[in-house]
């Protein structure tokens, strides 16, 4: 590795709360600090897939409570309001919004139940780790794919 | 951020700024959702092309319609801390961070006050909004 990467703001070297990520800290040897490896060089396992993905359906998760409240809303604005905000969910594209988010739903809540698991002191070794995590993710795919299975079976729902 | 305390319990030293709360509030709140989020799933099916009238009916429900707030809040409050702490994970800079976390805060007041307005309108049987608005 050569000297300081380019752009490295030298005079603030060493001043943590300048550069908050120590991404330019200055070694005394005046070499930038190494960094630790980042997701490019990491080779995908599965804790690594599921804690991501677990992050990503918290995102949609978030996305889904605003499609909840506009449920409640529409219920609240009448018969009319109800009937056009079911209208719309209804068709093929609503449909797919909601199955995404039973499907981020059910893995949020697998993938939750994987890290209390995990906090409780059980599961840390990477076997057992990895075993849990494949566990959570197809426990989430047959939690929603049974529920929509379900719901089409016993004609709640149709296309 | 500077303040420092050397508090310890049981021999083991707690956080100096502020994590074990947060820490013990992200797992309260998980474990409090499991059963909740059993619960919705489990009236999601029930409710399911029951249309307007069914949706009412079952929200004038007491229990439905308090298990459906309770549900709703603490999913909020879940999401605030997690994004949270995704906001802490990317933006650095102090100003932008809080700013963008006071942001988040903001509109996830926003989504539990309207969610709670609404909730109670149904289960008291309120008319349909506009109406109950206007005067």
């Amino acid at each position: 590795m050569s000297n300081a990467s380019p752009g490295a703001p030298l005079d603030t070297s060493n001043d943590p709360t300048g550069d908050q990520t120590g991404r330019f800290v200055i070694q005394p040897n005046g070499r930038p600090r190494p960094l630790s490896p980042h997701l490019q060089v990491w080779r995908f396992h599965a804790t690594m897939t599921g804690s991501i993905l677990n992050r990503m359906a918290a995102g949609a998760l978030s996305v889904g409570s605003v499609f909840f409240v506009a449920w409640l809303a529409a219920a609240a604005f009448g018969p009319e309001a109800y009937a056009t905000f079911s209208g719309l969910m209804g068709s093929p594209v609503g449909l797919l919004i909601w199955f995404g988010i039973t499907l981020a739903a059910a893995y949020h809540l697998t993938a939750g139940v994987r890290h209390l698991i995990w906090d409780a002191g059980s599961s840390l070794s990477p076997k057992a780790a990895t075993s849990l995590t494949w566990l959570s993710l197809w426990g989430a795919l047959v939690i929603a794919v049974g529920f929509w299975a379900i719901l089409f079976a016993t004609g709640k729902v149709t296309l | 951020m500077s303040r420092q305390t050397k508090a310890f319990v049981k021999g083991v030293k707690v956080s100096e700024r502020h994590g074990a709360g947060e820490w013990t509030a992200e797992r309260l709140s998980s474990l409090i959702l499991i059963p909740l989020a059993l619960w919705a799933l489990w009236s999601g099916f029930s409710i399911a092309g029951a249309g307007y009238e069914g949706v009412l009916d079952w929200v004038s429900n007491r229990v439905n319609a308090a298990l459906l707030a309770a549900t709703i809040l603490i999913s909020i409050w879940h999401m605030n801390m997690g994004a949270k702490v995704i906001v802490d994970d990317y933006i650095h800079t102090p100003g932008s961070n809080r700013a963008l976390s006071a942001l988040i805060g903001l509109g996830c007041l926003l989504l539990a006050a309207a969610s709670v307005f609404f909730i109670t309108r149904l289960a008291l049987g309120s008319a349909p909004l506009p109406a109950g608005l206007a005067f």
